[in-house]
């Protein structure tokens, strides 16, 4: 059964990061992270019932990273809209003053 | 209908469904073409993980998932698309080879963690967790007592948070 | 007798080099002075020399000493030098001429620039020659011997730019490489046969004077390899093309070092290790038969040259193609008496060319004409030096190369008629150089004038020399005590009559065919080359062995050459441009994954991350 919602959770995480990695789209980015975070809070709370020394922890941390996720959205669109303002354009390939 | 070794029980079956509602929406969003339709989509995963969480006898976790997920951050990233890039509609990205080779590598990532947990042994003597009778009291215990110094932080890290933001995404004084 | 000077006969090389630094490091600014410390340097190492051979012909001990100067493995290289009869004479021999060529060259090169490098260089050559011939043991007389090369290199490529100056002196060292690798391995070979690998000529007596020690076989080829290297040195056929070509040198040291020393280095190399040679009969016949035959062959290209030097050149080769005749012969004695007496009149005769271009500016004979008006001197001396080679009694020429054709007619009467041959040539070609150069009428513009004293008075003594050097070892009952000094036994004494009264006759006949062609004209010049074109023409290109050479062995080097080149450059240089290219490729293309896009960033990380899980996830595989 644990093996299961870890299989589970596997699959979101790695569609999560294909949409990271791929999508042009600032916004898209963000929420295919969030799709990350919540395979991991469901990572979490498996272990938590299933685990190898069944405790709440599990469920308080998800807690914790729910809430994190959540500032971390907040944070990130205001960002981006900033970034939107003074470029005009929200393509993620077209910040690339990275370069060296 | 038992075959194929399946223990069959409510248990599992409330995870197939919720698992494919879950899959589905996370390809849709992938593949959809119009941004707000991909929001859509990813609020229906939150919603699908709300109800495993439910299965997982986290009655406190899934109510703030549904809350916060479904409900706030899915907000944001609406108002997020509404004020960048209202365009609706994705153009067709032009680097194959990047997206071969990110598809691939989630692929080979997924395979090696499908492995390690097919072939890892958890501990088959606990018992699970009995953790849906008062669930939100006992949480609530814990988090008072033991884990109070992170909730403190985390409320600290969210005033922060919403400050900052609304600092980032104000207009430049006129 | 107790000797005194002898046991300093070490210090005979030191003086010239000590010249040889001084002027290497101040040389530059010491134009005036730096000739004369050079001649200094050599007429102090010429009274040593002589001081030496006084006491060796008092009847003094032979003198021997020396230090270990390496040790490797069981084997201790040791430096010392010998005072013999042989070596005592022959370093009178060289630093005598050198000490006159010094002085001379005071005058020839007074105008050059590098003068100083002339007798830096000169200076050099003076104390490895010396070097050479007080050696005492063979490793250490090869080391002077390419010593001596090296300062022939210096010399003939003086005047650097011209180019046949510089291909005579790549030449020279060329050619006479290939006879040094023969001397090299029969260095070798007896390094490895003679007991405790013991290279001094004592030792090489000792062992090669007992039949058995050494198989003949084995002693044939060590002494066919030493011929070897005398044949480069010596220049006799095949080896002799550099030194015609030698006379891109200034002419001073055309004297000294192509005429009267470095030249006889081959020579006193067979001497001294005759031991060997004696051992094996066939050796000795080879030489016989090479020196004969280079005798006669340079002698009939020598008709046939028009450069005043080159004919002298000629002249060279064919007497020391008589020299080693001698020694084929057996006869040490004679060898180096013709050596002793070659010495002062081929060096006389030299230094009286230099004096004649010196004042002509040209050295082609048929350009000059009437000298002997203007430049008596050169003109007196230069025709005892002339009479002597051509071996005219009583000049020493004639004793010399009589003691040689008598021991031809004694054990090889071939040999003999070969030697007459030979003479026949030399006093023609030798009449007609003087004719053409000091009789008739002289040619406008070609007049030329005495050259100064500096310039006389060295072909003063040595034409003084010329004449009387020759009556140290005459044939007659009593008179003959060279022979017996030198070597322990005298030069022939039987039928030398015969041998006298022909060979006199012979060099008459040609000195009045030359006076009929070439002043009376009663017979005319062209006689021969109208009739046979193709002899004249044989001849003037030195039987065309130069060409031979050319097509046989230079080319193919060239190409073999050239293909090596290829392959460095393209395979060797490709390997390493591919090398050099490939870090370049590689790191252009990892270039372009720096593209400032997160996306891509990420990527490599999600890679790393995946080949990172892979290795501990498959731990149990390895």
């Amino acid at each position: 059964m644990l093996s299961s919602y870890l299989t589970m959770a596997a699959i979101l995480f790695c569609i999560g990061l294909y949409g990271a990695l791929t999508k042009r789209n600032a916004v898209i980015v963000l929420m295919s992270v969030e799709l990350m975070l919540n395979s991991v809070n469901l990572n979490l709370v498996a272990f938590s019932k299933y685990g190898v020394v069944p405790s709440l922890t599990g469920q308080i941390f998800s807690l914790f990273t729910i809430s994190v996720a959540a500032a971390e959205v907040a944070v990130g669109v205001a960002i981006l809209i900033a970034l939107f303002r003074s470029r005009g354009s929200a393509n993620v390939d077209e910040f690339n003053e990275m370069r060296r | 209908m038992g075959g194929f070794y399946i223990d069959w029980s409510g248990e599992l079956v409330a995870f197939f469904a919720f698992a494919v509602v879950m899959i589905v929406g996370a390809v849709l969003m992938l593949t959809l073409t119009k941004v707000v339709h991909m929001v859509a989509s990813l609020a229906a995963v939150f919603l699908g993980l709300g109800g495993m969480f439910v299965v997982l006898e986290a009655e406190f976790v899934a109510f703030t998932q549904v809350l916060l997920y479904a409900g706030a951050v899915t907000i944001l990233l609406i108002f997020g698309i509404m004020m960048t890039d209202h365009q609706a509609v994705q153009r067709e990205p032009v680097r194959p080879a990047h997206e071969i080779v990110s598809a691939v590598a989630s692929i080979v990532l997924f395979g090696i963690l499908f492995y390690a947990i097919r072939t890892t042994e958890f501990a088959p003597s606990a018992p699970p967790l009995q953790a849906g009778v008062d669930n939100a009291m006992e949480i609530g215990k814990q988090l008072y007592t033991q884990h109070v110094i992170p909730f403190e932080l985390v409320s600290v890290l969210l005033t922060v948070a919403f400050i900052g933001a609304i600092v980032i995404a104000k207009k430049e004084a006129e | 007798m107790e000797t005194v000077f002898s046991q300093y006969a070490w210090l005979v090389p030191v003086f010239p080099l000590a010249a040889f630094l001084i002027l290497l490091a101040f040389g530059r600014g010491m134009k005036r002075t730096g000739p004369v410390i050079a001649t200094l340097g050599s007429l102090a190492s010429l009274v040593l020399s002589a001081l030496v051979l006084i006491e060796q012909l008092g009847g003094a001990d032979e003198y021997n000493n020396g230090f270990d100067w390496i040790q490797i493995g069981g084997y201790t290289l040791t430096v010392g030098f010998d005072v013999t009869n042989l070596t005592a004479l022959m370093m009178v021999v060289v630093s005598l001429v050198a000490f006159l060529v010094n002085v001379y060259s005071i005058g020839y090169m007074k105008d050059d620039e590098r003068i100083s490098v002339f007798f830096a260089y000169v200076a050099l050559f003076t104390c490895s020659m010396l070097g050479l011939v007080i050696a005492d043991n063979l490793l250490m007389l090869y080391i002077f011997w390419e010593l001596v090369g090296l300062c022939s290199f210096l010399l003939i490529g003086f005047w650097y730019y011209k180019p046949e100056a510089k291909a005579a002196a790549k030449k020279a060292f060329i050619v006479t490489r290939v006879g040094d690798v023969g001397f090299l391995i029969a260095l070798l070979l007896l390094f490895w046969y003679m007991p405790d690998h013991d290279l001094s000529f004592a030792a090489i007596a000792n062992v090669f004077g007992q039949t058995g020690l050494i198989t003949e076989g084995i002693t044939t080829l060590i002494a066919i390899l030493i011929f070897l290297g005398a044949v480069g040195k010596s220049g006799q056929f095949p080896l002799h093309v550099w030194l015609p070509d030698a006379m891109e040198g200034p002419t001073p040291i055309s004297a000294l070092i192509h005429a009267a020393t470095m030249v006889a280095a081959g020579v006193f190399l067979v001497a001294r290790t005759f031991p060997i040679f004696e051992a094996s009969p066939a050796a000795l016949d080879t030489v016989a038969w090479v020196g004969a035959f280079t005798a006669i062959f340079a002698a009939s290209i020598a008709i046939a040259q028009d450069d005043i030097k080159r004919i002298l050149a000629y002249s060279t080769v064919s007497q020391l193609g008589y020299m080693m005749m001698a020694l084929g012969l057996g006869s040490v004695t004679a060898a180096m008496f013709h050596l002793f007496t070659h010495a002062f009149f081929k060096a006389l005769l030299f230094l009286g060319a230099g004096s004649v271009i010196h004042a002509v500016h040209t050295q082609n004979i048929h350009e000059m004409g009437g000298l002997g008006k203007t430049m008596k001197t050169t003109a007196w001396t230069f025709a005892v030096g002339a009479l002597a080679l051509a071996g005219i009694p009583p000049l020493s020429g004639f004793w010399s190369k009589d003691a040689i054709l008598a021991e031809a007619l004694h054990d090889h009467p071939a040999l003999f008629a070969i030697g007459i041959a030979a003479a026949l040539l030399t006093a023609l070609y030798m009449s007609r150089l003087f004719f053409l150069v000091f009789a008739g009428k002289p040619r406008k513009g070609a007049s030329g004038h005495e050259s100064p004293a500096v310039m006389t008075v060295p072909l003063v003594v040595l034409a003084l020399l010329a004449v009387v050097a020759g009556f140290v070892e005459m044939p007659f009952e009593g008179t003959g005590w060279f022979g017996e000094w030198l070597t322990g036994h005298a030069a022939a004494h039987e039928g030398t009559a015969l041998v006298m009264l022909v060979s006199t006759a012979v060099g008459l006949l040609g000195i009045y065919l030359g006076w009929l062609i070439y002043v009376k004209g009663a017979i005319p010049r062209d006689a021969v080359t109208k009739r046979m074109p193709w002899l004249t023409r044989l001849l003037e290109r030195k039987y065309y062995i130069d060409e031979i050479y050319h097509a046989v062995f230079v080319v193919s080097l060239r190409a073999i050459g050239r293909a090596f080149d290829a392959f460095d450059r393209h395979v060797v240089g490709g390997a390493v441009r591919l090398a050099g290219g490939a870090a370049v490729w590689t790191g252009r293309a990892a270039t372009r994954m720096q593209n400032g896009q997160l996306q891509s960033y990420g990527l490599y990380a999600v890679i790393g991350l995946v080949i990172l899980a892979a290795a501990i996830a498959g731990r149990r595989f390895w």
